[in-house]
């Protein structure tokens, strides 16, 4: 009886699982037929094989020019989200600062703000200042929506931090710094990865800010996109999203294999 | 048993009037003065918050006395960082560095010390040999039960040769056959490295088992410090008798180098000096049960439990106070009779007058 129950349970799991799965991952399929299928439009099924919108997409200077945008402002995103996303949630969760709570809040509330108003606000604050529209406003606008995801994973591995590690590693002999670099950044390493890859993809993805912050002569990927798509509605989006996503996976993996995200994630 | 490691010569610890309050009023450690001597296993036992791992953590610097001294080996440490004490810590918690192998986690202390890495080889392997742990050099933390968790812990402590070794509660989470076995193990272990140990625990069995010398601690202050012997069978307030083992107490006052219990009965004692309102206290174990009328006070057997190799009794007696009695198991298979009315004794050097504070 017990046997059978467990094993329906599972099914019903193993099914949820699919449909999650299936939700989350048909969307890609969409674009991947699309981007891939000759008629310049949506059509199912698709009539066949081609490669003319990946050539399309390459060829094209705009997108191309975006393209380079983009991963310019998202590398320069990652370092900075995370050094300041980090070195805060370590701030809140460690330094005993009054008014924690109020702070935590503070960071966090890009997250709760919707994107269009930051950027409008960033905009409205640029044109006051008598800045205008230059590229650092748009890694200024990226980092300061990407900083709350490094903050959320970082503190929530010094949540179950066991302080005594650190205070074990006093009592061998390492001073404070020591203690920082060999054991208390490798613990929460993890976490830290985590919110960085967050920070790249927040960045990379950006619309809304980006929206604000843009030129016509110096725009980032999905801004020209949505351009594109005003227009014209081929398949070069389609294998625009496509070369996106997967360079966003790319992204995720080499972080991956560069800091070992799964390696410090064993314990 | 691989040839002990040589310590550098063991130290002794003194503490002056220590105090520690925390915000929100809280003092929890009320100047405290201890002298623990080289090479001594001393524990610290008391109830939960009385104040024992805040002192053990001011002799480590990881936290700062408000007021007093540390003086370690002579030298007064109270202003010196933790990373310059030079002192082994053992955790409950074990806080091993989980990211780095059993071998990596022993050879942190020496890497901080700059020892070269043929000597840091050797001290790591023989500090493992040390707490029969040969073979795990390799693994994590995480692959590794409690009690061998624990063990790496002590290594890590104990390879850098510290003079003092302090442990927190280092066996409370291990179950009770392992704990004996570690119990007995840490005790060799301290006496073949010659080192001075300072171990908290609430287990006052533990505390009896293992300790050199025992302070008892209550609310801040100790209360009393001994050989295990001497706070057993002499304690010299309340909370000391009734914090270890179990105790009868009987109110009462001394009187012309007598005791007179609160309902006038004069009992038994060796000849004490001084007036005034007391309690006489007499462990289960020193009471004897004779039959009714040739002991000091009679009662009638209300409880019997039977615990393996003793019994122990309840008398209640006329006023309805009671007696703990503990005779060993006579192997017969018989107890006594229940609501059998009998007579209580006690040898008058084991009965012990604690006086009102
Ligand atoms: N960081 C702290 N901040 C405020 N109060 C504290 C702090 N650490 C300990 N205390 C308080 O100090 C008192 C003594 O605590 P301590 O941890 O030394 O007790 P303990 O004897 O080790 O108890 P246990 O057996 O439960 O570990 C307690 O009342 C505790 O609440
Ligand atoms: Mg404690």
């Amino acid at each position: 009886m017990r046997g059978r129950r467990a094993s329906l349970g599972q099914r019903a799991y193993l099914v949820a699982n699919g449909a999650i799965l299936f939700f989350l991952l048909a969307p890609l399929a969409v674009v991947a037929v699309f981007a891939l299928n000759p008629t310049p439009f949506i059509q199912f099924p698709p009539v066949g094989v081609t490669t003319r919108w990946f050539e399309k997409f390459f060829a094209s200077a705009e997108f191309m020019g975006s393209l380079r945008l983009s991963l310019e402002v998202a590398a320069a995103v990652v370092v900075l989200a995370t050094l300041i996303g980090a070195a805060a949630a370590l701030a809140l969760a460690r330094g005993g600062l009054p008014g924690t709570r109020f702070l935590t809040a503070l960071f966090l509330a890009p997250l709760m703000l919707p994107a269009i108003l930051t950027g409008l606000a960033l905009f409205q604050a640029l044109q006051l200042a008598g800045f205008g529209r230059p590229t650092w406003a748009l890694v200024v606008g990226h980092t300061l929506v990407a900083v709350p995801y490094v903050m959320r994973t970082t503190l929530a591995v010094l949540s179950d931090f066991d302080r005594r590690i650190e205070e074990a590693a006093a009592s061998l002999g390492a001073p404070p710094l020591r203690v920082f670099f060999e054991v208390t950044l490798p613990i929460i390493r993890p976490g830290v990865i985590a919110g960085s890859i967050f920070a790249f993809i927040v960045s990379f993805d950006q619309f809304p800010i980006s929206l604000f912050l843009v030129t016509p002569s110096r725009e980032t990927l999905p801004v020209v996109l949505f351009n594109y798509m005003k227009f014209d509605l081929d398949g070069a989006i389609a294998a625009a999203s496509m070369v996106s996503i997967l360079l966003a996976l790319a992204v995720v993996i080499v972080i991956d294999r560069l800091v070992g995200l799964r390696a410090t994630m064993r314990f | 048993m691989p040839p002990p490691l040589p310590t550098a010569s063991p130290a002794s610890i003194t503490l002056e009037r220590v105090t520690k309050r925390f915000p929100g009023g809280v003092v929890a450690v009320d100047k405290i003065d201890l002298i623990v001597e080289p090479g001594e296993f001393f524990s610290l036992l008391g109830p939960s918050g009385c104040g024992k791992t805040t002192t053990l953590r001011m002799i480590a610097g990881f936290e700062a006395a408000d007021e007093g001294r540390v003086v370690v080996g002579g030298r007064d440490l109270t202003h010196v960082p933790v990373h310059h004490r030079d002192m082994g810590m053992v955790f409950q918690s074990y806080a091993l560095f989980p990211h780095r192998t059993v071998a990596e986690n022993v050879a942190f202390g020496l890497r901080m010390r700059g020892v070269a890495r043929p000597e840091m080889a050797a001290r790591v392997a023989s500090a493992l040999a040390q707490v029969k742990l040969e073979g795990y050099e390799a693994r994590r933390p995480a692959e590794l039960s409690g009690g061998q968790q624990q063990r790496v812990a002590l290594a890590r402590a104990i390879v850098i040769r510290p003079p003092v070794l302090l442990c927190d509660e280092p066996l409370g989470a291990l179950d009770r056959k392992l704990r004996q076995a570690m119990q007995v193990e840490l005790k060799e272990l301290q006496r073949a490295l010659g080192v001075t140990l300072v171990f908290v625990t609430h287990d006052q069995e533990e505390a009896l088992a293992m300790s050199d010398r025992i302070g008892v601690m209550n609310s801040g202050r100790l209360e009393q410090v001994g050989a295990p012997a001497d706070i057993y069978d002499r304690p010299r307030t309340r909370f000391v008798a009734e914090f270890i083992g179990e105790i009868n107490l009987i109110e009462g006052r001394v009187h012309d180098g007598g005791f007179i219990a609160a309902d006038g009965r004069v009992l038994p004692v060796s000849s004490e000096k001084g007036e005034g309102a007391a309690a006489l206290a007499l462990r289960p174990e020193k009471l004897r049960i004779v039959s009714s009328g040739a002991g000091v006070i009679d009662g009638v057997l209300s409880d019997a439990s039977f615990l393996g190799d003793q019994v122990l009794y309840t008398v209640t007696l006329a006023d309805g106070r009671r007696l703990l009695v503990k005779e060993r198991n006579p192997g017969t298979g018989a107890l006594r009779q229940n609501g059998s009315t009998l007579g209580v004794r006690w040898e008058p050097r084991d009965a012990v007058i604690l006086r009102n504070a």
